[in-house]
């Protein structure tokens, strides 16, 4: 149990240090920061929503102690302020309505790509040097170098542009109403199709990689050579005896990992015209909408601290050995 | 020296690896030279495809993609080279001094290391970015040379921990070898994989992330990188209009040099390791071995 407490206690500090990059931020910059964080909508923002914002910023109390007290308490009651490319909504408010979206495609991409590549990379290592091995190795590394804007790129070029199988933009078709029919939920599953599978694509060599190098370090162990001794099948000592030890750094990836699948998909998202997260963000960098940046690089902080913690957790269920500590 | 070069180019990966490599740092260097053309200039009407004048097309803008293309590999290999340098000698120098020192040095630049680890990467260079305002190729390169040390630092720390406990360190500890020879003699010529491996992977990273970040608006659209030629191409509409000349130019340019990179150092990887290698080098190790017993048999039975 003090494992997860330590945890706990980590990622808090984590998300404190994040806090504090984007508290530190403005006041690093040249000139009156207040003027900087609001320059570009000084005009068209309401007195009353830039005070709030102000307010949130933590800008109206006295010394920098002070104002770094305040902002945290913003922070920790939830209160990011106003956005201002999407005035009057805050920005709870507009990250609230992108988060699922994010949340849909970047958890269906991370779930794919960790099984198939997992499975994959499984039996690799397993008929190491076999046809499996030789063409899905060197494609995986060669796709793990392989920025997530060239893959989504293509995938439009080809599947939306060219061949016009899939749709290019949006999350759903616009003339239907968001709700549990059949129509809605088909509409979402084709739109998501592409995002997904590009984004997929991009991380599947990772976790293959990842999954057969421990393999391979597996299948040399005693325990292995013990359980074919003993005349176990194969399947048996595959993937009970290897894989399920060579599981455990394949899952300490993925909670680090998740950091990246969200910047991923937030190109992903750019590309389609996906309105997650992503999206959002675009539109708020095209009008340096610094509360949204801000607020963003929060919330995907919490999401990434979040999975590390369920990461832990899992870990604890894995490997019996912490569950005695 | 010899030798190592020998091992090194008899795995078909790295040699594969290293012949792109050479390729792109080749173009980025002499490219420009050799054009002479300057890549802003308007040559031709907007979005014309690949012709025997244009071999790539042009943009929307009537530029010429293939002098843009040539121009963007020197600024994205720069800022590659440059930002892996940044980033190996901060993760090395974090490393070694948390590995060597031990103690309460270790305790804190390692947890400072992973409270870096795990904030998102890609967000936190977007806010830092979007303050820094239209943020330059140079800019840029510090920036994520700046944040992404961490995972270099971890695994330099945790193989200097493996040598710490080697006796040849031991034995010069207890000679009384003063620590910036331990560190430097006895340490760091030992770490050189560990470092190339980082630096080489740190390039492949740099690239990739420039390129992200300028297609999503946070470069410098003035200047000539793979990034910002797909930040107007994806502004232009490019891809809709049936353009792809304007997008598939930087995008296969941005790939090729990240499969070249990491080539490169899954090769040195199976060098150092040969337990991951792959049906080409097994085969050849087993043929190699086959020959070698038939030799043996032929000198037995003379």
């Amino acid at each position: 149990m003090s494992f997860v407490i330590r945890r706990i206690a980590f990622y808090l500090v984590a998300f404190v240090v994040a806090a504090t990059i984007n508290f530190i931020l403005p006041r690093l910059m040249p000139g009156n920061p207040i003027d900087v964080l609001f320059a570009q909508q000084a005009t068209t923002l309401p007195a009353e929503a830039r005070q709030a914002l102000i307010e949130t910023f933590g800008f109206a109390s006295g010394p920098l102690h002070l104002q770094f007290l305040d902002y945290m308490k913003s922070v920790f009651t939830g209160d990011l302020g106003y956005s201002i490319r999407f005035y009057p909504q805050t920005v709870n408010q507009v990250l609230a309505y992108a988060f699922p979206w994010t949340l849909l495609l970047a958890g269906t991409a991370t779930l794919l790509a960790f099984c198939v590549g997992s499975i994959i990379g499984t039996y690799a290592a397993w008929r190491r040097g076999g046809l499996l091995d030789a063409v899905a190795t060197p494609t995986s590394l060669a796709l793990q170098a392989t920025p997530a804007v060239v893959i989504a790129l293509t995938a439009l070029f080809i599947f939306g542009v060219a061949l016009r199988w899939l749709p290019t933009g949006y999350a759903f078709n616009p003339s239907l109403d968001p709700g549990w029919t059949w129509a809605f939920i088909s509409s979402v599953f084709i739109h998501g199709l592409m995002p997904v599978f590009s984004l997929m694509i991009v991380f599947v060599g990772g976790y293959l990689v990842t999954m057969r190098n421990n393999m391979i370090g597996q299948l040399g162990e005693d325990h292995v050579t013990m359980g074919l001794a003993k005349g176990l099948t194969d399947k048996r000592v595959q993937f009970n005896y290897a894989a399920r030890n060579a599981l455990l750094p394949s899952v300490t990836s993925l909670g680090l990992t998740l950091g990246a699948i969200l910047g991923g998909s937030l190109v992903t998202e750019v590309v389609f015209n996906y309105p997650g997260l992503g999206q959002t963000l675009y539109l708020g960098i095209v009008t340096r909408d610094y509360p949204l940046i801000q607020g963003q690089l929060l919330i995907m902080t919490f999401a990434t601290l979040l999975a590390n913690l369920a990461v832990d957790l899992l870990y604890v269920f894995l490997d019996p050995r912490l569950r005695r500590a | 020296m010899f030798e190592t070069l020998k091992v090194f180019l008899r795995n078909r990966k790295a040699l594969i690896g290293l012949i792109i490599v050479l390729l792109y740092v080749a173009v980025a260097v002499f490219g420009p030279l050799i054009l002479n053309l300057d890549p802003m200039q308007r040559v031709g009407r907007p979005h014309q495809g690949p012709s025997p004048e244009e071999w790539f097309g042009t943009t929307r803008m009537g530029r010429d993609v293939f002098a843009q293309v040539i121009y963007g590999t020197r600024t994205s290999l720069a800022v590659g080279f440059f930002a892996g340098t940044i980033i190996v000698l901060i993760g090395t120098c974090l490393g070694i001094a948390a590995g060597y020192f031990g103690g309460w040095i270790d305790e804190v630049i390692t947890f400072f290391t992973n409270v870096v680890l795990v904030i998102p990467q890609l967000p936190l260079l977007l806010v830092i970015a979007a303050f820094m305002g239209q943020t330059s190729p140079v800019v840029i390169a510090i920036i994520i040379g700046l944040t992404s040390w961490a995972w270099g630092a971890r695994v330099t720390r945790s193989q200097t921990l493996t040598l710490r406990n080697r006796e040849y360190i031991l034995a010069s500890e207890l000679i009384g070898e003063r620590p910036t020879r331990m560190i430097f003699v006895e340490l760091l010529p030992n770490l050189l994989s560990i470092i190339g491996f980082n630096f080489i992977g740190s390039v492949t990273y740099t690239i990739i992330t420039q390129a992200t970040l300028e297609f999503l608006g946070l470069g410098n659209p003035m200047s000539v990188s793979w990034g910002t030629m797909l930040y107007h191409a994806q502004n232009t509409s490019a891809i809709t209009i049936g353009a792809w000349w304007e997008v598939l130019v930087p995008a296969l340019a941005v790939a090729g040099i990240g499969v070249g990179l990491s080539l490169l150092n899954f090769g040195v990887d199976e060098i150092s390791n040969p337990r991951l290698r792959t049906l080409g080098t097994v085969a050849a190790a087993v043929r190699a071995q086959k020959k070698l017993d038939q030799q043996r048999l032929a000198e037995t039975n003379a």
